[in-house]
């Protein structure tokens, strides 16, 4: 009677308790989202050698205003507010090695197939400071370890953690250069535009400014070759 | 055992379903703690690339991003039109809001640490605000001296953020650590007072002269095994006392309140002291954002907005992240009712959660510092 009575209190006990601890479950794991700190407008160039396999990459990456002050923090320039490339170039060093740990968030598909360890250390690099618009551009050259032949050529440019949000350039985000008159390039945006800023008026009714609210967040270059 | 047998078998079920339900609980804990792990974890291609967009986060992410996008924008505004600086202040506010929503706020932290320990609601806020306004803090210092007085660039600044978020971590690990000792001893406090309760049923069932023994020398046990419990081990013995009133009556006892929390775990002076740990653990590393506005405030000559507004940011990370640390007490309020019913079934379960909060402090910290869970970066870039 007694082991009765105590089972069915302690049942409905036991129901109280998962929910209470379904609650708090809910509340210490509710996802801790990133979201971006550094925009990038991004321009891209396919570099083909003459029997048209991919050969290199070269970036131009201009970084929002914020994120160029920061950059450009403590870097003594000769003249107030305009920085020469001679005088970036010890930063420009710092980043591009620091991208390379990241793969220089660059990501190659060859016809389907996803490809590993397909850079080597860029060539050339170096920043160029825009001082109307306050703006760093990072200009740098991926050379291909091995040429590459593909008749679908897919390069995505993104920050897995999206602390970075890479966005295509408005005009002419992709050139393809020296490459066989057959290619030709397509680009996919996430959607949004990188260089979109908000008014205040319009801060709560836009959506516009994280690009990339969509399920994918890559900015997406095709390549069709026959 | 002969308790074993005598007992009913519908309270056997119910010892089961209890086990059952801590044993998921602790799984969904660890299956939560790795899946932290992976969705902001550096993934090769493909795991990483889509973050939930869509819905209430999605929103919220989105917010975030278009509030802090019109921060350099009302900042140039602020050089020569003073009211945009009002403006600044609501962005700032909007901004941190939205922004404790992201990760390196403290929210899992903070949340499981008063899951665990048994605080008051206004603990909790204080807790919430003091940290938030403690990473204020560290982000107006860091910029403030390395970049504004010394010249510093951001190389020095993201190496000094790191090392000052290493520190946040290690002491994420300590106060995990802590907890899960003494959140351990209780646990296995309260499985001993369990067995020991059933020990005595199972006396009054068959011999009631043997089991008063047993009991009696299990008192002396726990009382060479750790002295400053020693109350409590009285109060103790104090149950098997009651047992019998209480089988008849079940609720009609108070002496199911020696479950709950010690009284040296409860509020009081001590509380202050402790909290402070976890104050200085959460809110030790700055935010990113705020030493990047910072930078950028103090390269338009207006470094005391950014200052200002770094305040105002932290002032609305604390709402958000004290909205949350009021869900955590009370949800930890409603747990509470278990740890003070009359079966120890309960009690073992909330020992049991509040081990699992100590060990996923633990396990934020430890994530954390190997960078495993990804906080946001500042490095070079």
């Amino acid at each position: 009677m007694i082991g009765n009575r105590r089972s069915i209190q302690f049942d409905s006990r036991v129901r109280r308790l998962g929910f209470g601890v379904a609650c708090c479950l809910l509340l210490v794991t509710s996802p801790a989202l990133a979201h971006p700190h550094v925009w990038v407008t991004i321009k891209e160039e396919l570099i083909y050698a003459p029997d048209g396999a991919l050969v290199g990459v070269r970036h131009a990456w201009t970084f929002d205003d914020m994120f160029s002050a920061y950059a450009t923090q403590g870097v003594s320039a000769r003249t107030k507010g305009r920085f020469t490339r001679e005088e970036l170039q010890p930063i420009a060093q710092l980043n591009v090695e620091s991208l390379k740990e990241d793969g220089y968030y660059t990501y190659t598909w060859i016809d389907g197939q996803k490809q590993n360890v397909v850079f080597g250390d860029p060539t050339d690099y170096w920043f160029d400071y825009n001082p109307d618009t306050s703006e760093l551009t990072l200009h740098m050259t991926l050379p291909l370890k091995a040429p590459l032949m593909a008749k679908q050529l897919v390069v995505e440019v993104y920050d897995p953690v999206f602390f970075v949000d890479f966005g295509l350039a408005g005009d002419s985000p992709v050139t393809l250069v020296t490459a066989p008159r057959q290619c030709s390039a397509s680009t996919t945006r996430p959607g949004g535009s990188p260089a979109f800023v908000p008014g205040f008026n319009q801060l709560f009714t836009t959506s516009e400014a994280n690009i990339g609210m969509g399920m994918r967040f890559a900015s997406k270059i095709s390549v069709q070759c026959p | 055992m002969s308790w074993f047998s005598e007992s009913a078998n519908s309270r056997d079920g119910a010892r089961i379903a209890a086990m059952l339900v801590a044993v998921l609980a602790l799984g969904c804990l660890i299956v939560v703690a790795a899946d932290t792990h992976s969705a902001s974890a550096q993934t090769p291609f493909g795991a990483g690339r889509s973050v939930p967009a869509t819905g209430f986060l999605g929103w919220i992410i989105a917010k975030q991003a278009i509030f802090y996008r019109a921060f350099s924008g009302t900042i140039r505004a602020a050089k020569t039109d003073g009211s945009a600086l009002w403006t600044l202040m609501g962005i700032a506010f909007a901004y941190g809001v939205f922004h404790a929503a992201g990760p390196g706020h403290g929210k899992a932290v903070i949340s499981s640490y008063l899951l665990a320990n048994d605080e008051t609601w206004r603990r909790g806020v204080v807790l919430s605000f003091a940290s938030a306004l403690l990473q204020s803090l560290t982000a107006v210092l860091i910029v403030g001296i390395a970049a504004a007085l010394l010249g510093a660039t951001a190389k020095v600044m993201g190496d000094a953020a790191r090392t000052i978020e290493i520190i946040s971590y290690g002491l994420i690990i300590l106060v995990g650590a802590r907890l899960l000792w003494a959140k351990g001893l209780g646990f296995i406090r309260s499985v001993r007072e369990l067995r020991g309760q059933r020990r005595a049923h199972a006396g009054d069932a068959s011999n009631h002269g043997a089991a008063d023994h047993g009991h009696v020398a299990e008192a002396h046990d726990h009382e060479h095994a750790d002295h400053h419990h020693h109350d409590h081990d009285h109060e103790d013995a104090h149950h098997h006392d009651h047992d019998h009133a209480h089988d008849r009556e079940p609720n009609a006892l108070p002496w199911g309140h020696a479950h709950g929390p010690e009284p040296q775990e409860l509020g009081g002076p001590g509380g202050w002291k402790r909290g402070l740990s976890a104050i200085v653990a959460v809110g030790l590393r700055p935010c990113s954002g705020a030493i990047i506005l910072l930078v950028f405030a103090l390269s338009q000559g207006l470094f005391w907005a950014g200052a200002i507004s770094t305040f105002v940011m932290g002032l609305g990370t604390g709402i958000t992240v004290a909205a949350i640390a009021i869900v955590a007490v009370g949800a930890r309020a409603f747990l509470n009712r278990f740890a003070s019913d009359e079966v120890s079934y309960g009690s073992v379960l909330v020992r049991a959660m509040e081990v699992g909060a100590a060990g996923l402090i633990l396990a934020f910290g430890a994530l954390l510092l190997t960078g495993y869970m990804a906080s946001e970066r500042l490095t070079a870039f």
